[in-house]
């Protein structure tokens, strides 16, 4: 092959990867557009996408994300061995709608966000973009020693119709991280 | 706000049209300024990098694309002379220097030598203001019409006449140069 064959191959695989992440930069755009919650993506797609019989799936893309397609919430322990396994520690809840993991679980890189400026900011949000069936995860921001805390929440009771509401959170902590304890949802918490 | 992506810039199958194109008269612009075959090669290849990069400044109504993607490549070119002048390598990009067979450099090295009388009217040229060299260049060795060469330069195509007025005046004894020019 020769040098302008090879150039055009390149090419055509750097635009196949800028659309792959103006695709998730959009998504996550108007997912926050919608929502404009503190610290919290609330969105408003779908987060599972069917009753496929695998709960999970995990696979590591050629830019170092990991990508996970979530199907139903359960097994969150076994994502979590996966996860390790494709290269980042992560802390994975399933909570019901109206209910949350008590904040203040461990040492939030950076702070825990507290406004919508500075969740974009956050670690969080730079190591784990959510999607409609699942969740996009950068493993770079989650350093040795650190754990990358996940919390989904999906209201299914909407999702004929109407606003599907679904929630999402995810922090970058440093050091030991509490097991969640479910509280009550409540949007300033 | 965001600008709306051009299909060049996101559609595999229109790029590969657009590049097919044009990949050997940006080949031939680069040989006619540089002549080291892997740097011209580099070149190509971050051409059109930024052709993806600036796709969103192409208009179909203001000019060809010749003169868009010549303009480009100008662009790329002056931003490589900065880089070897601040002794920095090539952007690494495109995985770094273009890996290039024997046939390659062979290919390379014969449109550098085609080009070897453009290169010696860019010498010539030298002396010349940028803004006036620069519409010269595009004319009368890349064989631009003076609207294509304005948009290149994005000036207007009054500012483009007199700048070539005034090349022309300075360069009055250079034949070969002038030839394309009239």
């Amino acid at each position: 092959m020769n040098f302008e064959e090879q150039l055009l191959m390149d090419l055509k695989t750097e635009i196949a990867a800028r659309a792959d992440r103006r695709r998730r930069l959009t998504r996550t755009r108007s997912v926050l557009g919608v929502a404009g919650m503190a610290a919290v993506a609330a969105i408003a797609v779908p987060l599972l996408t069917g009753t496929g019989t695998p709960a999970y799936a995990v696979s590591t893309n050629t830019d170092g994300t990991i990508s996970v397609e979530i199907n139903e919430f359960r097994d969150a322990d076994k994502l979590e061995g996966d996860l390790k396994e494709a290269g980042v520690q992560a802390d994975v809840s399933y909570v019901p709608i109206a209910k949350q993991c008590e904040p203040g679980r461990g040492e939030v890189v950076g702070g825990e966000p507290s406004t919508l400026e500075e969740f974009r900011d956050s670690m969080g949000y730079k190591a784990a973009r959510v999607r409609t069936g699942g969740v996009d995860i950068d493993p770079r921001y989650v350093g040795q020693g650190q754990t990358l805390v996940m919390e989904f929440a999906e209201n299914k009771e909407s999702a004929e119709g109407g606003v599907i509401t679904s929630r999402f959170k995810a922090l970058v902590m440093t050091g030991p991280v509490e097991p969640c304890t479910l509280v009550d949802w409540d949007v300033t918490r | 706000m965001r600008r709306k992506q051009p299909k060049i810039a996101t559609d595999p199958v229109a790029f590969e049209a657009f590049y097919r194109r044009h990949v050997d008269a940006v080949t031939r612009f680069l040989a006619r300024r540089v002549d080291d075959p892997h740097t011209v090669a580099d070149l190509v290849a971050e051409v059109f990098i930024a052709v993806l990069d600036s796709a969103h400044t192409y208009r179909a109504d203001l000019g060809t694309e010749i003169a868009w993607l010549y303009g480009v490549a100008r662009n790329t070119i002056s931003a490589e002379r900065r880089r070897v002048y601040r002794q920095h390598q090539l952007s690494d990009r495109m995985n770094g220097r273009r890996q290039l067979a024997a046939d390659d450099v062979a290919r390379l090295e014969e449109r550098i030598d085609a080009e070897r009388d453009a290169r010696k009217a860019f010498a010539a040229m030298e002396e010349l203001p940028e803004g006036e060299r620069a519409m010269l260049e595009l004319v009368a060795i890349d064989q631009l019409t003076v609207t294509e060469a304005a948009h290149a330069l994005g000036i207007r195509q009054g500012a483009a006449k007199v700048r070539l007025h005034r090349a022309r005046q300075t360069l009055r004894n250079l034949s070969f140069v002038m030839d394309g020019a009239r």
